[in-house]
């Protein structure tokens, strides 16, 4: 069912799309970004190996020294090396954030296309829970799901998902809004293409830039959300070196002076932060041109 | 050493049979001086003459040398926030007891030394199998509401803790020890406690161990926390639920009023404000210090830190009735992987005592010394596991409280175990959880197949020997049921003399050390902190701060 019209407007979007990724591999804002993120992922999906020791391997004689030449980072209460827990601990943080940033992309743009191309009373009724669920602070919501669901990392997962997904459906219904008015939507229409087809594959390749800079934006807060869950005592257990958890453990020890149990932690989890966010505003000054 | 045996002839007179056998184990080298005093205030002999005798056998007393000390000013203490109401009778949270030991005495203090130290009774002593106790009161004793304290209120005070009706908390000592009418008044300061079941060392029941035995007016009718009318130094001047109390001194204190004019109490959700708060200058003591959080205080020059031992510990379960733990060999091995002077050395910062797998720790008199130490065998341990069919290893959860130092223990026995292919997966809860409804089926410290629980100190092990290790225990999360233990258990209980009680604590131990239900690997120390030059600071183990003698 390819018209001609179609064919063209296909062309010149993936012509668009091809001279906007240049421009964002081509902004610093964006490289210095994606550097430390990658950086961190090379940490997550090699650290382990890579660390002058076990990190989980305890060392109770030599616990809590100072920074050396032997321990960069010195050692935690238990005597483990922060050097390498710091560098193992991207693991559990890069694998649960853009899981579930994922899962809030994949239903919040399901929602946000449902919402903004039906229009009327569902999207009245859908826009108002949305709404009441936004006005609820993230991490208190939850703490309540956790709170019912237990506590393992699969409910992690799905809370933060399910928290964040109304965020993005917000923006992809406003950005669906735009769109629905369009020549190619009304074409679609009267070629009776269905709903979901037109959608799906009418409407949403045409989204995709506002989607992405959100979901980057969302993977930003995931990070922190995970961190402040594993601070609180939620989903991830120890012995994990994951940093919220370890900074969890630790900041008691800050009073004694022992500040190198938190203090890099801390610097990872904003580093990791300022990272994504800096990916996201390359990519978003680029789009929104 | 020499013996002055006429000395000893003079004082063995007017003593009893248990008594005199003391003095006799003391005489022929059987009892060290330590025990000697410790178990000889059990059996009620006075401080004095205790040390009158130790004299005798050619022991000298050690002096205390005393300090001088400004009197009057303000001492401001740093504690917990009560977990409930301040009631006398259901407390059960050591900073509800830290209040509540400001205003209120029992009749024994349970000293630091395991000493039962005379408070409110002056003397005591038992019939000859030790069913029926008789104290004899200090008179002269004013409650706060001025009225004069006789046997009339010690009575109705035990009568309230045994009775069920009243949801009291003794009852964790008292039930199948002593009923409501169990306690009867022969005069106006003597009373006799008739027991169902012989006791040895019956008076920690109505120490400070059993902290609810805080001595109240006989009308004593609920609502404490409005006036706080008890016996102790201080008065109740304001007490404001979640934020603090104070106090003033008690100018008709029976031992003479305090040094200090006030005590100011602030509560504390956590202990890193407590520790900054003392090294602000905000407070003086700390009455509680984890040694984790407070090790940077130490060794800080500017304080003072008050180790107590105590028979504080932090037990492993391993669920014996049900896989990987049902062979014993199981929990043996696993026993054997842990390297205890580690643990105390690094996790506890050597404020602890070794364990040996049983609640007898070294420091209780009735602990036999020649059970040995059980000490890290891999060898050894690998063997049991062969032994057992479980070469390949085991795999298990270990579910456990987020409370002291209990999170960073786990690691380490998960670190451990790894030697002998224990694969150990970690839960770690909030308290609440932890503890759920208390009961069999809900709560996952009684029903998980491996966990750690925190207990707090007692100056006898009757506790520890009963609740979580008898198949009758309701605290029993090993799930251990041995009629042969049961049946050692009682004996120790109900036996009267140091001999006795070290001869059943000897089956005991080696019992405990062949079966492994639980694991002791430390009995930690009760940490108080103090600012530098604060003097007269007595605390209990089981979180008592007695601020009479306290001054800078």
């Amino acid at each position: 069912m390819m018209t001609d019209d179609n064919v063209r407007a296909e062309t010149i979007r993936n012509k668009k799309e091809r001279r906007n990724l240049y421009r964002i591999i081509g902004s610093y804002t964006f490289c210095i970004g994606a550097a430390i993120v990658l950086f961190w992922v090379l940490c997550a999906i090699f650290g382990r190996m890579l660390v002058p020791f076990d990190p989980f391997a305890d060392d109770m004689l030599n616990s809590l020294s100072p920074p050396s030449t032997e321990h960069w980072f010195g050692t935690d209460q238990l005597g483990r090396d922060v050097f390498s827990r710091v560098i193992a601990g991207a693991r559990d943080i890069l694998t649960i954030a853009p899981l579930a940033t994922l899962i809030s992309a994949v239903v919040g743009t399901a929602l946000g296309l449902v919402m903004g191309y039906s229009g009327g009373v569902v999207d009245e009724v859908t826009s108002r829970i949305v709404d009441a669920v936004l006005a609820l602070p993230t991490v208190i919501v939850a703490l309540l799901a956790l709170t019912a669901l237990g506590t393992s990392i699969v409910a992690v997962l799905f809370v933060i998902g399910f928290t964040f997904a109304p965020i993005i459906a917000r923006t992809v219904r406003a950005s669906v809004l735009t769109e629905r008015g369009l020549d190619y939507v009304s074409a679609a229409k009267l070629r009776r293409e269905s709903s979901l087809y037109i959608m799906f594959f009418e409407i949403l390749p045409n989204i995709i830039p506002p989607i992405v800079v959100e979901t980057t934006v969302r993977l930003g807060y995931a990070i922190f959300t995970v961190a402040t869950l594993s601070f609180i005592g939620f989903g991830i257990q120890p012995p994990s070196p994951d940093w919220g958890l370890s900074i969890s453990t630790n900041y008691g020890l800050i009073g004694g002076g022992y500040w190198w149990t938190v203090v890099f932690d801390s610097l990872a989890i904003a580093s990791l932060v300022i990272g994504v966010n800096l990916m996201a505003d390359g990519i978003q000054s680029v789009l929104n041109d | 050493m020499a013996i002055n045996y006429r000395l000893l002839d003079i004082l063995r007179r007017g003593r009893s049979e248990h008594q005199n056998h003391l003095i006799d184990g003391l005489a022929r080298g059987t009892v060290s001086r330590r025990e000697f005093m410790r178990y000889g205030s059990v059996l009620g002999l006075s401080a004095p003459l205790l040390g009158s005798v130790a004299g005798a056998i050619g022991y000298s007393a050690s002096v205390q040398p005393a300090r001088a000390a400004m009197a009057g000013g303000t001492i401001r203490v740093a504690q917990t926030v009560p977990a409930a109401a301040i009631d006398p009778v259901k407390i059960a949270d050591g900073g509800g007891i830290t209040v509540l030991s400001q205003v209120g005495e029992a009749l024994v203090l349970s000293g630091k030394d395991l000493t039962a130290i005379p408070v409110l009774a002056e003397s005591w002593s038992s019939n000859k199998d030790a069913t029926v106790w008789t104290f004899k009161l200090r008179q002269g004793v004013k409650f706060h509401n001025g009225k004069t304290m006789t046997a009339d209120d010690v009575v109705a005070t035990f009568d309230r803790l045994a009775n069920p009706d009243n949801g009291s908390n003794a009852l964790s000592v008292f039930s199948g020890l002593l009923s409501k009418g169990g306690t009867r008044k022969v005069d106006d300061y003597t009373v006799e406690f008739h027991l169902e079941a012989a006791n040895g060392n019956f008076p920690y029941a109505v120490s400070t161990d059993n902290y609810n035995a805080v001595i109240l007016p006989a009308d004593y009718a609920g609502d404490f926390e409005k006036s706080m009318i008890g016996t102790g130094a201080f008065k109740l001047e304001k007490y404001t639920p979640k934020v603090g109390a104070s106090f003033i001194r008690n100018p008709d204190y029976w031992g003479g009023p305090a040094k200090a004019d006030r005590v100011e109490i602030s509560f504390y959700d956590d202990y890193q404000p407590q520790i900054l708060a003392l090294q602000g200058g905000q407070v003086d003591i700390i009455t509680q210090l984890p040694v984790l959080q407070g090790v940077g205080l130490l060794n800080d020059p500017n304080f003072e830190i008050i180790s107590l031992p105590s028979s504080a510990h932090q037990q492993v379960h391993m669920r014996t009735d049900k896989d990987p733990f049902k062979d014993k060999r199981v929990r043996r091995a696993i026993a054997l992987c842990l390297d205890r002077p580690k643990l105390v050395q690094g996790l506890m910062k050597g404020r602890a005592a070794i364990g040996n797998d049983s609640p007898f720790m070294a420091a209780y008199p009735s602990t036999d010394a020649s059970v040995p130490q059980r000490e890290k065998n891999i060898a050894e341990a690998k063997q049991l596991m062969e032994a057992a069919g479980m070469a390949g290893g085991f795999k298990t959860t270990l579910t456990t409280e987020k409370y002291l130092e209990i999170p960073d223990y786990a690691v380490l026995i998960q670190n451990a175990v790894k030697e002998i292919g224990g694969n150990i997966e970690l839960n770690i809860m909030d308290q609440g959880a932890y503890y759920g409804d208390a009961v069999y089926g809900k709560s996952p410290w009684l029903d998980s197949d491996m966990g750690i629980t925190d207990y707090g100190h007692r100056g006898v092990p009757n506790v520890f020997l009963q609740a979580p290790l008898t198949s009758t225990g309701t605290w029993n999360s090993a799930h251990f049921s041995n009629p042969e233990y049961d049946a050692l258990a009682k004996g120790y209980i109900a036996s009267l003399d140091l001999e006795s009680q070290r001869a059943a604590a000897g089956k005991i131990q080696t019992l405990l050390l062949d079966e492994t239900p639980l694991i002791f690997s430390y009995f930690y120390d009760y940490l108080t902190a103090t600012k530098k030059g604060t003097t007269g600071v007595v605390s209990t183990a089981m979180s008592h701060l007695f601020l009479r003698e306290a001054s800078f």
